[in-house]
C-alpha cells in the first residue's frame, strides 16, 4: 500500500493544463479501433462478444471494468413491424424473400441491393464511442472512501488501482454508469484517459487509433474551441440537431459541472444512454440527506429517552 | 489562427541530435519462440488480471524504458503526436464556421431541456454491486445504534442492570458488522485501504470511522460494565448513543447520495426511515435480551421499550408510505418484484406486531415476545428490500433517463 501523497484527495486541481477528449459522433464510422486500441495498450482482458448484443448490431456490449472505450450503435435502420410482416410473407410465399419495399430486394429481376437507397440511409445509423468523462464534479471520486480515485495534473479522473480495495460506492454513484468492479479481479477499473501516455507525452491509444479523428485528444480549451466550430459548421450545413453534450454550457446547465471528455450528439441524449442533466450525486444530495438523517438520530435518542421517562413517572 | 493543431509538427528531441537515438536494448532477452513466450505469458498471469492491470504497485505505469532515464520511443513532450493526428486542419471544412454567440449553449439547452423522451435506449447507469452483505449490515448496524439509543436512556432514569445489558446487546450486533463489510469487498484483503484517509464528503468514509469508532467506545463502555466501573461505563455508554445517532443514519445517507432514482428521489427520508428501523430494532433486540435474562415483563424498562419498538415501526410505516407517494413512477422499483414482495411482507411483519401489542391485554407475555421478533423480522426485510430495490430501479432505463430529465436547468 502506497503512502497518500499530499493533496491526493483533493477534488480540484486548478490551475492545472486540463486534457481531455472531444468526441464527435457525426463523423464516427463504428469500426471499434478505439475499443482495441484501449484493450491492448492498458492490457484489459476481453469479455466475450455476441452478435447483436441486446438489440442492436453492437457486438461488446457495455462500458464495464475491462471496457473503457465503448462504441455504442444506434441502429435507427432496424426494421419496422411492417417491414418484417412484408419479409415474412416474401419468404413464405417462395419468393426468395423478393419484397418490394425492403431496400435490399431491389426493383431488379436479380433482387440486388439497392445501393443508392442504402447509402441514403446510412447517416441514420449512428455511432458514439462513449468513454469515462472526467466529470469536473466526479460522482466516483467524491464517493470513493479510499482515495483510490485522484484528480491527477492534467485534470483527469484516475483510479489507483494499486490503493482500490472493490467497495463498489463508485458504481452507483456514477450518474454515467461508466465505473463498474470487475467480479474477477474485484477491483472497479475506468478510462484513465491513458494516464501513463499522457506523462510520457502521447496521446491515449483510443484517439491515437482512431481513423477518422471522431476521437480528438488535447488542450481542454482547444478542443472546445475546435468542437464550438464544428457544431457551428454542422448548424451552417442544415444539421441543426448538433449539439455539444458536456462542454460549451452555461454554469447552472453544465454537466456534472462540465465534462472533461465531452461529445457531439445529433440526436437526444438518452439515445446514447446519456442523462439528459447530471451532477456529482454526493454534491447534490449530501447535505440536505445528511441534516435529516442525523437529525432524525438525534431525535430518535431523545425519543427513546423520553419514552423510560415516561414509563418511569407513571410507576 | 493561434491554435498549434494546425501546425505542422516540428522534429524534436532525439531525432534533431546528432548523437542518434538511445539504445532500447531490452535489459533481459526476450523468450525465443512464440511458444515459450505464451507459456510465460500464461504463468505470469494465472488467474488473469490479479495484478493491477496499469503499472505495478504504487508506480505510475507498466513501461520500462529499454535504457535508464530514456524517453518512451517517440515521445513528445506537450503531446505533439496529439496535433500531428488531427485530420481536420484549417485548410478542411470541418470546423470552419465561427459560432455565434451563445449559440452552443443554446443547441445544448435545447436538446438536453424540454420534456422526457421514451426513446431511451440502455444501459444508463450501472446497478450497485452489493450483494446480501450490505442489508444484513445494515439491519445489524442499526440494532446496535438502536441498543446504544436505549442504553442512554436506561442509564437517564437510573436503570444501571438494563443499560449494561443494552450496550452488551449493541457490542454483540457490532460483532458481525466488520466481518459483513469485509467479506462484500471486492478485494476483502485490502479493507485496511478504507482507514487509509478521513474523507468528509464520502458517507462511506464517514461510515467506516463510524463504524470503528462506535466499536471501540462501545467495547470500552461494555469493559467499564464488566470492571464495575458505573460513572466511566455510563459516559462511554452516552458518547456511543451521540456516535450511533450517526451510525444508524448514514446508511440512508449512503444511498441517497448515488445516481440510483429511488434511493436519491428519497433522499430525505431515507436517513429517518433508517433510524426508524434502527430503533425498532435495537429496541426489540434489547428488549428480548432483558426477558430472557428474567426481568419482568411489566418492568419500567420492558414497557418503555415495547412502547418504543412500536413507535419506530409505526414512525418506518408512516415515513415509508409518505415517500412512497411521494415518488410517484420510481415508486415502482419498491413494489415490483422480489423487492415489492419483501417490502410487502415487511409492511404485514410490522403491522401484525403492531396487532399483537394493541392485543396486549389478551396476548400477554408471549405476545409481546412474538411482536419484537415480528419487528426484528420486519427489519430485516425493510433492509433487503430498499438495497434490492435500488438494483431494480438503476436497472430501469426510463426511471434514470425521466430523473434526470425532471432536473431541469433553472
Amino acid at each position: 500500500m502506497t503512502s497518500a501523497p499530499t493533496g491526493e484527495i483533493s477534488v480540484r486541481r486548478d490551475g492545472a493544463p486540463r486534457a481531455g477528449f472531444f468526441t464527435d459522433t457525426s463523423v464516427c464510422i463504428g469500426c471499434k479501433a478505439c475499443e482495441v486500441a484501449c484493450k491492448q495498450w492498458n492490457d484489459l482482458p476481453a469479455d466475450g462478444s455476441e452478435f447483436k448484443k441486446g438489440r442492436s448490431y453492437d457486438h461488446t456490449g457495455e462500458l464495464s471494468a475491462s471496457t473503457w472505450r465503448h462504441v455504442r450503435f444506434l441502429d435507427v435502420l432496424e426494421p419496422t413491424e411492417e417491414r418484417r410482416v412484408q419479409a415474412a410473407e416474401a419468404l413464405a410465399a417462395g419468393s426468395g424473400g423478393h419484397a418490394p419495399s425492403l431496400p435490399a430486394a431491389g426493383d431488379g429481376a436479380g433482387g440486388g441491393v439497392d445501393v443508392a437507397r442504402a447509402v441514403a440511409d446510412m447517416d441514420r445509423w449512428i455511432f458514439m464511442s462513449d468513454v469515462c468523462k472526467h466529470c469536473t464534479n466526479a460522482g466516483c471520486m467524491d464517493a470513493c472512501p479510499t482515495g483510490a480515485l485522484i484528480r491527477t495534473e492534467f485534470q483527469t479522473v484516475f483510479l489507483q488501482p494499486d490503493v482500490c480495495n472493490g467497495c463498489g460506492y463508485c458504481i452507483p454513484a456514477c450518474p454515467f454508469g461508466v465505473v463498474d468492479r470487475d467480479r474477477i479481479d474485484g477491483r472497479a477499473g475506468k478510462c484513465t484517459l491513458c494516464y501513463d501516455r499522457l506523462q510520457d507525452g502521447l496521446e491515449p491509444a483510443c484517439a491515437k487509433a482512431c481513423p477518422t479523428d471522431s476521437i480528438q485528444f488535447g488542450p481542454y480549451e482547444d478542443l472546445v474551441e475546435v468542437a464550438s466550430e464544428r457544431v457551428a459548421t454542422l448548424h451552417r450545413r442544415g444539421m441543426q440537431d448538433a449539439y455539444l453534450y458536456g462542454a460549451g454550457d452555461e454554469p447552472d446547465a453544465a454537466l456534472a459541472g462540465g465534462l472533461g471528455a465531452f461529445f457531439l450528439l445529433t440526436e437526444p441524449p438518452e439515445r446514447f444512454g446519456l442523462p439528459a442533466q447530471a451532477d456529482s450525486p454526493i454534491q447534490e444530495h449530501v447535505v440536505p440527506a445528511t441534516l435529516s438523517a442525523v437529525g432524525a438520530g438525534l431525535l430518535a435518542a431523545a425519543g427513546v429517552a423520553a419514552a423510560f421517562l415516561h414509563a418511569a413517572r407513571r410507576r | 489562427m493561434t491554435r498549434p493543431r494546425h501546425t505542422w509538427p516540428r522534429v524534436r528531441g532525439w531525432l534533431r541530435s546528432d548523437a542518434g537515438p538511445p539504445s532500447l536494448a531490452p535489459r533481459e532477452e526476450p523468450p525465443a519462440t512464440a511458444a515459450e513466450r505464451e507459456a510465460a505469458w500464461v504463468e505470469e498471469r494465472a488467474g488473469r488480471g490479479i495484478e493491477p492491470a496499469v503499472g505495478t504497485l504504487g508506480g505510475p505505469a507498466s513501461y520500462r524504458p529499454g535504457a535508464a532515464d530514456a524517453d518512451v520511443a517517440l515521445a513528445q513532450p506537450a503531446w505533439e503526436d496529439a496535433r500531428w493526428s488531427y485530420l481536420y486542419g484549417g485548410d478542411t471544412a470541418y470546423a470552419s464556421e465561427a459560432p455565434a454567440p451563445g449559440e452552443i449553449a443554446q443547441a445544448a439547452r435545447r436538446m438536453r431541456g424540454g420534456a422526457p423522451t421514451s426513446d431511451v435506449y440502455g444501459p444508463m447507469m450501472k446497478a450497485p454491486v452489493w450483494t446480501w452483505e450490505v442489508p444484513l449490515y445494515f439491519w445489524f448496524g442499526g440494532m446496535a445504534s438502536g441498543s446504544a439509543f436505549v442504553g442512554l436512556a436506561c442509564d437517564v432514569v437510573g436503570d444501571e442492570r438494563s443499560a449494561a445489558i443494552a450496550r452488551k446487546v449493541a457490542l454483540g450486533a457490532l460483532v458481525p458488522c466488520p466481518v459483513l463489510l469485509i467479506s462484500d469487498l471486492g478485494r476483502p484483503k485490502r479493507f485496511v485501504a478504507m482507514l487509509r484517509i478521513v474523507k468528509p464528503r464520502s458517507p462511506m468514509s464517514m461510515g467506516t470511522w463510524c463504524l470503528t469508532a462506535f466499536g471501540n467506545v462501545m467495547g470500552a463502555a461494555v469493559a467499564a460494565d464488566v470492571a464495575g466501573r458505573r460513572r466511566a461505563a455510563r459516559a462511554l455508554g452516552a458518547a456511543s448513543a451521540v456516535v450511533g445517532g450517526y451510525l444508524g443514519s448514514y446508511t440512508g445517507v449512503l444511498l441517497a447520495t448515488t445516481a440510483v432514482p429511488v434511493w436519491a428521489r428519497s433522499r430525505v427520508f431515507l436517513g429517518p426511515i433508517f433510524v426508524a428501523t434502527a430503533t425498532a430494532t435495537g429496541a426489540a433486540a434489547t428488549r428480548l435480551t432483558l426477558a430472557a435474562t428474567g426481568l419482568p415483563s411489566r418492568a419500567t424498562a420492558s414497557i418503555a421499550l415495547g412502547n418504543v419498538e412500536a413507535g419506530a415501526m409505526l414512525a418506518e410505516l408512516a415515513l415509508s408510505s409518505v415517500n412512497e407517494r411521494r415518488l410517484g413512477r420510481l415508486a415502482a422499483a419498491l413494489h415490483e418484484g422480489s423487492p415489492g414482495r419483501l417490502f410487502g411482507a415487511a409492511k404485514l411483519a410490522a403491522a401484525a406486531g403492531l396487532a399483537l401489542k394493541a392485543l396486549h391485554p389478551v396476548t400477554g407475555r408471549h405476545g409481546q415476545n412474538a411482536a419484537s421478533i415480528l419487528y426484528l423480522t420486519a427489519a430485516l426485510a425493510f433492509r433487503f428490500a430498499w438495497v434490492g430495490a435500488g438494483r431494480a430501479s438503476a436497472a430501469d432505463d426510463e426511471a434514470v433517463a425521466l430523473t434526470a430529465r425532471r432536473r431541469q436547468p433553472s
